[in-house]
């Protein structure tokens, strides 16, 4: 491990080839938080490391979320005879370079990790109905080559247009491509009326592949729950509200909204889940 | 984090300018400006990754193939028996939502720039910025000299369209040069280097904009081509001028009429002395500052 670098170690795992499932506690849908967390629920991952967080994050108070005082966490969770290490953490506010390189100390030094895999969401004008796809980007044609036999969109040609600054995905893909650690990006798309409130077809999307790659052996009928209650929701807000179901409609039929109508959109979801649950 | 070298040049008692971004962009594009008509030669750079979040990823058939970082690097150029060495930063490297560096990691660059100034013995600093005043975008920028020695302010007084900021008491804003361009000056003084920090003026209602003021660079390379002795051609600032203008303009005819009427006065100030009485009063100079003010904080509500 680096000398210096603010890492916190409880227990060291016992792995010897491991892969690295990472997400952010805070994306669309909740993505990185949902999925972090069903991997340690239900592979039973234990905490063994943390990453401290005086000089990640602006420490001058905390924030509330859900009536609760939340604390940024950047932690590490083993699944030991899965070769799995899942981190989740709170995206960092500074210092990106000295965190992605304490994570990957942790990951190589402790866990020894042979492949990195980072959860992202982006968000969609695509309605709720379309088929999912998962989208790839990785820092090396090797580890492209190697996820050929899974369902991706792996030929994506991108730059960052002026004004905008790279994902810190892709920032931690280069980071680990500079230590020679194969890194995978998944990207999922989320519907943007559902990017403030949970998603559970893009968790599945992620979840599935994650379950063929590192075979993990999940059940996912708990999921698929989830994704039936959420899709009779919205069917139930479609049939109350005309509008909801004409906005739908037309994102449906690929043809985009104003940004009247979407905030309209939005609104009357967040709303309606709001009073259902 | 550190420097990373490529060439050492062989170089005696250089001067270094340097400059990063900052308002009206005035000082980076003087300095950039003229490293760029020296065919100045690249030799090395402070290393980013510990300053910097990156600015572009490029992706090509799903395959991150790059991701860019600001660059901060070091050039050197031997002109008419004047050895230079160039020093541009493409950001600051600031710490949470700061527009210009400040803290540790600023102290730690102005540092990492001194350290390669010592190495080559360089004898003389000079950087460059934007002085917030109460000018007209249509007058000639002066430039605001600020050493960081005593025995300089005589040779500044030397130079053309330049006030030394006790010249200029009660007429400016500005008390202190803020992010990277003033604190180099300060730690070259620390560190025993002699420093002149040169920066042209600009409007005060064009300091919150995000535009580039080349009128003011080109004031600052006047007085700066000058100090070093060396001479060149500084058209390529009026073409760049001449673009900035019509945009600065454009804004103009947006602000309203009755604080155009008092900005419009600004168009006849002449300071015939340095610190000579203007033809605008200290009271009307406070009410213009204030309609300004008003009319920027209702604009920045969207108002």
């Amino acid at each position: 491990m680096s000398q210096g670098y603010p890492i916190k170690i409880y227990r060291e795992p016992d792995l010897s080839q491991s892969s690295l499932v990472l997400g952010w506690s805070e994306d669309a849908g909740n993505l990185g938080r949902k999925v972090t967390d069903y991997l340690n629920r239900k592979l039973k991952g234990q905490e063994f490391a943390e990453i401290e967080p005086e000089d990640f994050f602006s420490l001058g108070g905390v924030t509330i979320e859900g009536n609760l005082a939340q604390f940024p966490e950047s932690k590490f969770y083993a699944c030991q005879e899965l070769e799995l290490v899942v981190f989740r953490s709170a995206p960092p506010g500074a210092e990106w370079y000295k965190f992605l390189n304490s994570i990957l100390d942790v990951a190589e030094h402790h866990c020894q990790v042979k492949e990195l895999y980072i959860i992202g969401a982006m968000i969609t004008s695509g309605a709720h109905t379309s088929p999912r796809q998962l989208f790839t980007v990785v820092n090396s044609a090797e580890i492209k080559e190697a996820l050929n036999q899974h369902d991706l969109v792996g030929d994506m040609d991108y730059q960052t247009p002026p004004g905008e600054r790279p994902t810190l995905n892709s920032f931690l893909l280069w980071v680990a491509k500079g230590r020679n650690i194969p890194g995978v990006s998944l990207w999922v798309p989320i519907p943007f009326y559902l990017a403030a409130m949970e998603d559970p077809q893009a968790e599945k999307k992620v979840l599935s592949f994650l379950n063929k790659r590192l075979d993990l052996k999940i059940d996912f009928s708990d999921v698929d729950q989830e994704i039936r209650e959420q899709n009779e929701q919205l069917a139930r807000a479609r049939s109350l509200f005309p509008e909801v179901d004409d906005y739908i409609n037309r994102l449906e039929s690929n043809l985009t909204l104003s940004e009247e109508e979407n905030g309209e959109l939005i609104k009357k979801i967040e709303e309606f889940v709001r009073e259902s649950d | 984090m550190g420097i990373r070298l490529y060439q050492e040049p062989h170089l005696e008692n250089p001067i270094l300018v340097a400059s990063w971004p900052g308002i009206g962009n005035i000082g980076i594009i003087a300095v950039d400006t003229l490293r760029g008509m020296l065919e100045a030669e690249e030799f090395g750079e402070i290393e980013p990754w510990d300053f910097f979040y990156p600015k572009r990823a490029v992706i090509h058939k799903g395959v991150l193939e790059y991701l860019e970082l600001p660059d901060n690097k070091f050039y050197f150029k031997v002109i008419q028996g004047k050895e230079l060495i160039f020093f541009v930063g493409e950001e600051q490297p600031t710490e949470g939502d700061r527009v210009y560096a400040e803290g540790k990691k600023a102290y730690h660059m102005a540092k990492l720039v001194l350290d390669v100034a010592e190495k080559f013995k360089c004898r003389r600093i000079y950087t460059s910025g934007a002085a917030v005043a109460l000018t007209h975008h249509t007058m000639k920028p002066r430039v605001w000299a600020v050493p960081n020695s005593e025995r300089l302010i005589q040779e500044i007084r030397g130079y053309e369209n330049t006030v030394l900021t006790s010249d200029i008491e009660g007429r400016g804003e500005q008390r202190n040069i803020t992010g990277l361009n003033g604190l180099l000056l300060g730690v070259a003084k620390k560190r025993g280097f002699e420093a002149i920090c040169l920066m042209g003026e600009i409007p005060v209602y064009l300091q919150g904009l995000p535009l580039s003021y080349p009128k003011a660079s080109k004031s600052v390379l006047e007085v700066l081509t000058r100090s070093l002795k060396i001479e060149v051609n500084l058209d390529k600032l009026d073409e760049l001028d001449q673009r900035a203008q019509r945009r600065i303009e454009e804004f103009y005819q947006q602000i309203p009429l009755a604080i155009r009427g008092q900005l419009d006065r600004l168009r006849h100030v002449v300071y015939d002395k340095p610190a000579g009485p203007g033809p605008i009063t200290e009271e009307e100079k406070k009410k213009i500052m204030d309609d300004v003010e008003k009319f920027f904080k209702k604009r920045g509500q969207g108002g």
